[in-house]
């Protein structure tokens, strides 16, 4: 596989399987104002899906959009297993969302500079709307983290659960030198140490006890096409319609 | 998305009488066509159905994303998808714009939802029907939608400022509502046989509770009367679904999908659309909490808040009494 | 899913309500101090333009009032700056005393419009006119 196809289309599977995650809150979020924040995100994302699996459709003479989404199979996809998990309750929604963003926020920086000019183009594009992301994700933490006792225990067991996962982001791919030496991205474990920067002292500040970084954790694999036993059944949901006629057009 | 046809005299309920210059000072403001604001003096009545009026609708857009929202997941391809989903949060967001309208009156939101959790108040019947398949989100994207506009359009036009207000941006709203359900409609009508027999199977299902949607014929009750010169209410329940009928049918009809009715025609002479009995005795069952899916729906709902629960009172000042938003 | 109360076992026709929970809560009221307070939201189009009141946000303080304000009133329309007030925090003049504005209107001498000259002048130009034809 050509790097850069790699790159994107790993970032478009986490975009597309966190975004679908998150659309799963929408009519039931925990109150109004909540509700409609976390269903802009969702389209943000799945919005950054469709726009990555179109840069490959432009640039790589990849399949259109719909059928990356739709009809590929559990193992052609590259998502981390963090985004595959359940919902759960909303204290896990909120911590992988505050993981996983500000992993996007630091890996879309970085990209900026990237020297796959489209990408750095679609970096800048949507840099507002990450910012919103992290926005939303450090306001809301803070506050629960400082707000009762049962919060606060229920976001550090959510952290508990979702930080191992969250080294799953940064499962270093087959290109990284590669990426790196054309100047297209520079790696998975500058990110990762950026990003515990980020998130360490703020977790920190709220009270939170922080796992340690680890090399070899369980949430590794997805990278390489193996992944959680949520994958399957939600891209069976996902395509339940187009699957039911296949020659279709909805 | 909201009917506007639920109106029910409850003869229990005393109503204090009003001060009889205030009154018809009142009314004057709305003979000349000036809106009423919060802070004004209003009768007692006004006020009491404005909540009631405000609120089914706020709890009609909210009970309104659960159907739709039920194929959030499953929409097939990134286009149907993402509308999908902006559509279902357009919904959360009119309820909490509504809900907004009415704090004004002085009902406090948490009252306002705690009513619809505990049964105690009406949303739109068309929401306790079931959505089967993708053709039913195309059905009601297109249908429903239109049947709420006219309604929606009509209260615009209605003597409550923030009201009118909440309505001038709902009604924007929904006419990208309006645009992606006909896209979606237009694609099954257009599309293999097994799409247009899905979609036929939807209007079938659905029709009867978008005949009932805009609520029971008109009766010359003294209570309509007065809700419609205090502009409470803005148009008849058989007007807007005449109004409707006009618009809707022949779009329907030219796609070669029929309505499951022989006796749905307009009578040329009077311009009013006639059609079969709709069984109004099965509308008072549903509104009364015997439809297919009110259980299901108040149980989602209550399940969502009991969720939530946790995050709302972990960032609470319990000393907080309500305050009320001044527009 | 199985409701708490009856112990009926359905099925919710919405997947995502199948995984969101085993059972059904009872149905325990909300107290009014979860729903937090009210913050009226004033939006900006572009630099340059007025904030103008568009609504309000039920939210615990005035930085997450920021951040629910920007997806419920920003998320079509170009926004650039919104402010958030507490709506306690708001003092209005009242509709009862709007007659104190109601002869406004009628002070002319403080518009341009009142203030017309053209007449004056084209009849003193017509009037000189005369003068020089005679």
């Amino acid at each position: 596989m050509n790097p850069t196809v790699e790159l994107i289309t790993k970032m478009a599977d986490d975009a597309l399987i966190i975004g679908h995650r998150h659309s799963e809150w929408t009519g039931l979020g925990p109150i109004l104002e909540e509700d409609i924040a976390m269903a802009s995100m969702a389209q943000d994302k799945i919005g950054h899906a469709l726009a990555l699996y179109t840069l490959l459709q432009e640039h790589f003479a990849g399949p259109d959009p719909d059928t990356m989404a739709f009809s590929r199979k559990p193992a052609d996809f590259r998502c981390c297993h963090l985004v595959e998990h359940p919902n759960g309750d909303y204290d896990f929604t909120l911590m992988r969302h505050f993981l996983f963003d500000h992993a996007e926020w630091l890996r879309y920086q970085m990209l900026r500079q990237s020297s796959f000019a489209p990408m750095a183009h679609f970096a800048n594009r949507i840099s507002g709307e990450l910012k919103y992301h992290i926005l939303h994700a450090n306001t809301l933490l803070q506050r629960l983290a400082r707000g009762s006792e049962e919060s606060h225990a229920r976001l550090q067991a959510a952290l508990n659960d979702a930080f191992p996962l969250a080294m799953g982001i940064f499962e270093p791919g087959p290109y990284e030198q590669e990426l790196a030496g054309t100047g297209v991205f520079a790696g998975e474990e500058i990110l990762k140490n950026r990003w515990f920067l980020e998130v360490e002292h703020r977790l920190l500040s709220w009270g939170f006890q922080v796992p340690a970084l680890s090399d070899a954790p369980a949430g590794w694999g997805g990278r390489k096409g193996y992944h959680t036993e949520f994958l399957q059944p939600l891209l069976d949901e996902m395509a339940a319609v187009i699957r039911s006629q296949p020659e279709a057009s909805w | 998305m909201y009917g506007g046809g639920y109106v029910f005299s409850d003869p229990e309920h005393q109503i204090p009488p009003d001060d009889p210059e205030k009154l018809a000072e009142f009314e004057a403001r709305i003979d000349r066509g000036e809106k009423i604001e919060p802070q004004d003096w209003m009768p007692y009545e006004y006020r009491r159905q404005l909540i009631r009026l405000i609120e089914q609708h706020a709890h009609s857009e909210i009970m309104g994303a659960l159907p739709e929202g039920a194929w959030i997941t499953r929409a097939p391809g990134f286009k149907r998808k993402l509308a999908l989903i902006a559509k279902v949060q357009d919904e959360v967001g009119h309820a909490q714009l509504l809900y907004s309208a009415a704090e004004t009156l002085g009902k406090s939101r948490a009252d306002m939802v705690n009513d619809l959790l505990s049964g105690k108040s009406k949303y739109s019947n068309v929401f306790n029907y079931p959505a089967k398949t993708w053709a039913d989100v195309a059905v009601i994207g297109f249908l429903i939608d239109a049947a709420a506009i006219v309604n929606q359009v009509a209260n615009s036009k209605g003597s409550y400022g923030p009201y009118c207000r909440a309505l001038e941006r709902i009604c924007y709203e929904e006419s990208f509502h309006l645009k992606q359900g006909y896209d979606a409609f237009v694609a099954l009508a257009t599309g293999t046989k097994s799409q247009r027999a899905m979609l036929q199977d939807a209007v079938n299902r659905w029709y009867r509770p978008i005949i009932h949607f805009f609520g029971p014929p008109d009766q010359e009750s003294k209570h309509s009367k007065q809700l419609m010169r205090w502009k409470v209410k803005m148009a008849s329940n058989d007007d807007m679904r005449n109004q409707f009928l006009d618009s809707y049918v022949p779009k329907v009809l030219e796609l070669d999908i029929t309505f499951p009715d022989p006796e749905l025609r307009k009578d040329p002479q009077t311009g009013r659309w006639q059609f079969g009995d709709p069984d109004w005795a099965e509308f008072y069952r549903v509104i009364n909490g015997d439809g297919p899916c009110n259980a299901e729906r108040l149980a989602v709902r209550r399940l969502a808040e009991a969720q939530g629960r946790w995050i709302r009172q972990a960032i609470m000042n319990p000393q907080q009494s309500v305050t009320i938003p001044f527009a | 899913m199985i409701d708490d109360k009856s112990g009926i076992q359905w099925n919710s026709e919405d997947p995502r309500v199948q995984r969101l929970g085993t059972f059904f809560a009872d149905f325990h009221p909300l107290q009014q101090p979860e729903e937090w307070v009210t913050y009226e939201v004033f939006h900006q189009r572009r630099r340059g333009e007025q904030h103008v009141h568009v609504g309000s946000v039920h939210a615990p303080d005035p930085e997450l009032a920021l951040v629910f304000a920007k997806e419920q009133f920003a998320r079509r329309q170009h926004c650039s700056s919104l402010w958030v007030v507490p709506s306690s925090q708001i003092h209005i003049s009242g509709y009862e005393n709007e007659d104190m504005f109601s002869t406004t209107p009628d002070k002319t001498y403080r518009e341009a419009s009142g203030y017309r000259l053209r007449h004056k002048i084209s009849s003193y130009k017509q009037a000189q006119l005369h003068e020089s034809d005679r």
